[in-house]
Formats: C-alpha cells, sequence, structure tokens
C-alpha cells in the first residue's frame, strides 16, 4: 500500500516590514483630520431629530444653553440682552455666520425664544438646531 | 606614526522607528473627536424696526399649530381647529403643504415648554417639505 505523505506545511509569517508604513498612513491620517476643540462649552444633552443636515463648521459660532437657562458663547457665560453684542461683534468679523444651537432639551422654551429676537436684532438670521440623529 | 581610528558611520537607528510612530498613533487616535455638527436649519425674519409693511396673510394660507407645556399639539387650518398626535404632524402638514405650496406654517411654542418639543416638531415639519415655516411664543 503506497503511503500518502503528507506535504510539509509552509510556514505562515505576518511581514512585518510595511507595518510602519501602515502605521505613518494612519498616523498621518488621524494627525491631518485631528481637529482639537477649543471650547469646552457646558453639558447639554440635545435633542434628537431624523431629518437634519450637516452644519458648516468654519462659520458657525455655538451657543450653549443648558437646561437651568444658562447661556454660554465661547465659554463665556452671557446673559440674554448681551446675546445680541456678542452676536454682532461674531457678524463683523464673519459676514456669513451661522449660529449652532446646542441647547438640552429640557430647556424652556422661553429662553430660546429670547435669545431668537436677541438673533434677529444682531441680524444673524441663520440659525442650526443642533441635534442628534434618531435611529 | 598616530593612526588615526576609523570613525563609526553616524546613523540613525530605525528599529525602534515603528515604535515612535505607534506612539503616536495611539495618541491621534484617541485624542481625536470627530465633530461632526448636524442640526435643523432656519433662518430668521429680520428685526422689524417699524418702517416695514405688515403683510396680512390670507387664512387660507396660514396653519397655526400650537405647542402647549406638556408636547401637546394643537393644529388650526383654516377654521378647523384639532388636536392632532406628534407622529400624525408629518403626514398631514405634508398633505396640506403639497396641496397649496405657498402654505405658511406658524410654529407656536408655549414659553414653558420643552425645547425638545419644538426641536421634534421643527423636525417633522421639515421632513415633510414645510418651507415656509415660522417660530413665535405666547
Amino acid at each position: 500500500m503506497a503511503k500518502i505523505k503528507k506535504s510539509a506545511r509552509p510556514e505562515t509569517a505576518i511581514p512585518t516590514a510595511s507595518m510602519s508604513d501602515i502605521a505613518f498612513l494612519l498616523l498621518l491620517f488621524f494627525m491631518v483630520s485631528t481637529v482639537f476643540v477649543s471650547e469646552k462649552g457646558i453639558p447639554v444633552r440635545m435633542p434628537k431629530a431624523k431629518s437634519i443636515e450637516k452644519i458648516p463648521r468654519n462659520h458657525s459660532a455655538t451657543i450653549y444653553v443648558n437646561k437651568n437657562g444658562t447661556i454660554s458663547i465661547d465659554d463665556f457665560v452671557v446673559s440674554i440682552p448681551d446675546v445680541k453684542y456678542v452676536m454682532q461683534k461674531k457678524l463683523a468679523e464673519d459676514f456669513n455666520v451661522l449660529t449652532c444651537f446646542r441647547t438640552d432639551k429640557d430647556t424652556n422654551y422661553g429662553i430660546m425664544s429670547d435669545i431668537l429676537n436677541q438673533l434677529r436684532e444682531a441680524q444673524t438670521l441663520r440659525v442650526y438646531f443642533e441635534a442628534k440623529l434618531e435611529r | 606614526m598616530l593612526r588615526r581610528k576609523r570613525k563609526d558611520l553616524g546613523g540613525i537607528p530605525t528599529a525602534s522607528m515603528s515604535d515612535v510612530a505607534f506612539l503616536l498613533l495611539v495618541f491621534f487616535l484617541s485624542t481625536t473627536k470627530f465633530d461632526i455638527k448636524k442640526g435643523l436649519g432656519i433662518v430668521l425674519p429680520a428685526a422689524s424696526d417699524g418702517t416695514q409693511k405688515k403683510v396680512k396673510l390670507k387664512d387660507e394660507n396660514l396653519t397655526k399649530i400650537w405647542i402647549d407645556q406638556d408636547g401637546n399639539i394643537t393644529m388650526k387650518s383654516g377654521d378647523v381647529e384639532r388636536a392632532v398626535p406628534m407622529i400624525e404632524l408629518q403626514k398631514i402638514i405634508n398633505k396640506i403643504v403639497t396641496e397649496n405650496p405657498d402654505m405658511v406654517i406658524s410654529l407656536k411654542t408655549d414659553r414653558k415648554s420643552k425645547y425638545q418639543y419644538m426641536v421634534k416638531a421643527l423636525d417633522k415639519l421639515q421632513a415633510a417639505g414645510a418651507e415656509k415655516i415660522s417660530l413665535s411664543t405666547n
């Protein structure tokens, strides 16, 4: 009876020569895509919505409003009547400024309405209500 | 006679290069936060300074939606006033807007109502294709 000889298995090895290439590639990707967030803001729980669109980042000014009604712009707590002056300054710096609200979902709408009126007076009329995508 | 020693050729050790690369990689991996903002957009009307003429809207071109402080929605279209559940809002508005593209939707939210109710309603209105939306409060 003929013996069936098993062929010797080829040794498997992961090639490591190009590992650093991969590492550098990933590194470059993350270095380029990293944006260091300049403002801390205040913690808010945003509402959820479905028909949301992307907000252009380079022109946006973010207003944080938490559920106690604290308003924060650029990490400064501002009162409602001051929103107008802050936003007028922003408009002077960037003509295409758009306001982006990061408001807690349990905030009273009255505060939001007051801020919106301030924005109207400041002539910063493009507004986004930031929301999370509802799945 | 003094004989000079042969100089060692200087070289940068490359053995630890991948270690350095991975270290940096881990740093950027852990600090990267993809800050993609998404939200509902709307353009506010300019503040009236008293010089503009007020345009009176015809009743048939105006649909009023009220949100009370508990998030209940009442809708008034023409002379009909009725309560509408949030789930059906999109369907109803979609029907109204396709029938009359000039329809202005006035979204009036109670001052004591929660922001999320307004966002939810605005979301439904925009999903329904309403383009003329007005935000107000009492």
